[in-house]
């Protein structure tokens, strides 16, 4: 129920230690983060509107800086530069409880002492409702979540899953503005993590509220979100909805975060031939559909050596007619309804998806194993940035 | 392994065992035996009924000895835990030189208690005789608070750092949550925090409460009972019953005296042990 707008947030953790040295004199680097001279910076100018109802995945690697974020807007850490606005009230300086948001931890963070009754009737008494009011909405909110047979039990007789719903439940319960979940499918098992992150989806046809959410997982940042804030070492990568974030990754290691498996990269050339882009690896040419060519013409991009990315599902081994590209199958794993090939391409790890349905024959281990690509499935990035020439 | 331990447990318990029995177990038999009867060595003894504890319910410096206990008991107990808890409270936050602090207030423990009240009558008095008051041996009002004053700062750091570990193992996240859920400082302090340190505050409790109701060296050496026994408590009661009052009769009822104490003792912890788990958590 409220739109969220981020100005320019920084976070810097400042160096109260003397800088350690390595035997051999030099600072440690534990990772790529920037140190500057107040500090380490965690979030560096961090821009983002979220509109009013919005679903939003802060996705990245661990130590990307998007817990600090998410920590930021919730008011646990001090935002060293920038400002907050939920619903355009500056909220830099306003205190967690004050901003009306809810939290979901990765911990669950449920009080040990409360049964999960009062685990969820915990935010709404603070504000001091009348009794009969809380009662009505904790039912309803247990109703929602499925867990009103457990109201009476404590959170240690409850299994990961039930603790991980009367947190949702806990966060829900007072119809925050905006609600933030850290992680909150981690600690739980895979089969377990598949079904929550179906019911957070019903959850959020029924809540009317904005969500930021947490996670190092592509899958649920695809399947979840409105829009995904991809981020590194605490600076925004890509800023899209799921779809543009597959189809047109900005840099290559957007490329190589979204989407499972990870996208194959190969060396390649982008060259021009008579007006138009085609990409050459060894003998094999493939042009560029109508789509990529007017962006690279529009970008006046000049032929070069270049990173080609193509995803796994998109190299086919059907013969196009032309020469094509040959590796080695090292393994391939049956899925059922598709099959894995890891092929070595000229001392290269790649990927191939090929669909069991009308599949001929399985191509042995170690043998010889045809493939290409389409010209509309290739992304072209350059060679030393990573990125994305199209951009 | 574990059919090994069967198998050979006794030979391993029966040293201490043995030791246990000689030193405890029979000595304690022999004591309660003694107190119904009047004697005056182990095996002089003559066998008085239940003569012993009626004399000495029926003495009225027993009587007294009680009530300045339990009245020092509850007064300590509750300054001790009280100000041990600020402190931890105050020492678990993020500050420099906490470390540095946590040990001072450590250290008056690691001093005995005889050298403990020797040092705080000089002191005392020495207080008093500026104000132009009576001194400790005459006066049973700076007695009473000297020795709350000496046992709080002796015990505080103890008890301090059973609390500071206690405060350490509740989950930040649930202060945050708290934060998040909109409590304030202070509700967060008492709906979250108090609940969660509660096996703390059961052992500290208990420690406090037999601590002070076994007091003796302490008050031996600040006031040794004086002025004529008004600060005298139980245990040193019971010492000068057992070693100075003059009468055969009265090493029989100093001994069904310490009997009585002792059931006191066990009881008071066994109730204040009762009332504190029901309040802990399992995590």
């Amino acid at each position: 129920m409220a739109s969220v707008t981020l100005k320019n947030i920084r976070k810097v953790y400042p160096n109260n230690e003397k800088k350690k040295k390595s035997k051999k004199g030099e600072p440690v680097k534990k990772t790529n983060l920037k140190v500057t001279k107040e500090g380490v910076l965690a979030v560096d100018d961090f821009n983002l509107e979220i509109a009013d109802k919005e679903f939003i995945v802060l996705v990245g690697p661990s130590g990307c800086g998007k817990s600090t974020l998410l920590r930021m807007v919730a008011g646990l850490e001090e935002i060293s530069g920038g400002d907050l606005f939920i619903n355009d009230v500056h909220m830099n300086n306003v205190a967690p409880k004050d901003r009306d948001i809810a939290m979901v931890f990765q911990s669950y963070a449920l009080y040990p002492h409360m049964t999960v009754y009062d685990n969820m009737a915990f935010p709404l008494k603070l504000q001091k409702m009348d009794k009969a009011q809380i009662d009505k909405l904790v039912r309803e909110a247990a109703e929602t979540l499925d867990i009103t047979q457990y109201l009476e039990r404590k959170p240690k007789a409850l299994s990961g899953g039930q603790r991980q719903r009367v947190a949702i439940g806990r966060a829900i319960v007072r119809n925050p503005k905006v609600l933030l979940m850290d992680e909150p499918l981690s600690n739980l098992d895979a089969k377990l993590r598949n079904q929550m992150r179906a019911e957070i989806i019903k959850l959020r046809k029924r809540i009317d509220t904005t969500f930021i959410y947490v996670t190092h997982d592509q899958t649920e940042a695809m399947t979840l979100g409105d829009r995904i804030v991809i981020m590194k070492d605490g600076v925004v990568q890509q800023v899209g909805t799921p779809q543009e974030l597959f189809d047109h990754p900005i840099n290559l290691f957007v490329a190589g975060f979204i989407g499972m498996p990870r996208m194959n990269v190969f060396d390649a050339e982008l060259i021009k031939d008579g007006g138009k882009y085609a990409v050459k690896m060894g003998k094999v040419v493939v042009d560029l559909d109508e789509e990529k060519q007017a962006r690279l013409a529009a970008k006046r991009v000049e032929p070069q050596s270049i990173t080609l990315g193509v995803r796994p599902e998109h190299l086919t081994l059907e013969s196009t007619g032309g020469p094509m590209l040959h590796g080695t199958v090292d393994v391939y794993e049956m899925m059922g309804s598709e099959i894995h090939y890891h092929v070595t391409v000229e001392g290269k790890d790649v990927i191939i998806i090929v669909p069991t349905i009308g599949m001929k024959d399985v191509v042995p281990m170690g043998s010889d194993i045809p493939f290409t690509f389409g010209g509309n499935v290739v992304h072209i990035f350059e060679k030393e940035k990573g990125t994305n020439l199209e951009f | 392994m574990e059919k090994a331990l069967k198998r050979w447990f006794p030979l391993f318990v029966l040293p201490t065992l043995v030791a246990f029995i000689i030193g405890f177990i029979w000595p304690f038999i022999q004591g309660v035996y003694l107190s119904f009867c009047q004697f005056t060595t182990i095996d002089r003894t003559t066998f008085v009924g239940v003569q012993n504890y009626v004399n000495a319910f029926q003495d009225a410096e027993f009587g007294s000895a009680f009530r300045f206990t339990v009245s020092f008991a509850v007064v300590s107990t509750i300054l001790i835990n009280v100000l041990a808890f600020l402190l931890a409270l105050a020492l678990t936050q993020k500050m420099r030189g906490t470390n540095i602090f946590r040990t001072v207030f450590f250290m008056p423990n690691l001093i005995g208690g005889i050298v403990l009240g020797y040092i705080w009558q000089i002191l005392i008095n020495a207080v008093l005789s500026n104000l132009g008051q009576p001194l400790l041996a005459l006066n049973s009002k700076a007695g009473y608070w000297g020795i709350i004053i000496l046992m709080c700062w002796q015990q505080i750091g103890y008890m301090m750092i059973i609390y500071i570990s206690g405060l350490q193992n509740v989950p930040g996240d649930l202060i945050e949550a708290a934060s998040i859920d909109g409590a304030t400082p202070l509700q967060t302090l008492f709906k979250i925090k108090l609940p969660m340190v509660m096996p703390s505050i059961t052992i500290c409790l208990f420690l406090t409460i037999t601590n002070s109701f076994k007091l003796f060296d302490q008050n031996l050496a600040l006031t040794a009972g004086e002025p004529a026994h008004a600060t005298e408590m139980l245990a040193l009661n019971i010492y000068n019953t057992f070693y100075f009052r003059a009468g055969p009769q009265w090493k029989g009822i100093g001994q069904a005296k310490a009997v009585i104490f002792f059931v006191l003792v066990v009881a008071i912890a066994l109730i204040q042990l009762r009332a504190t788990r029901s309040k802990e958590v399992q995590q």
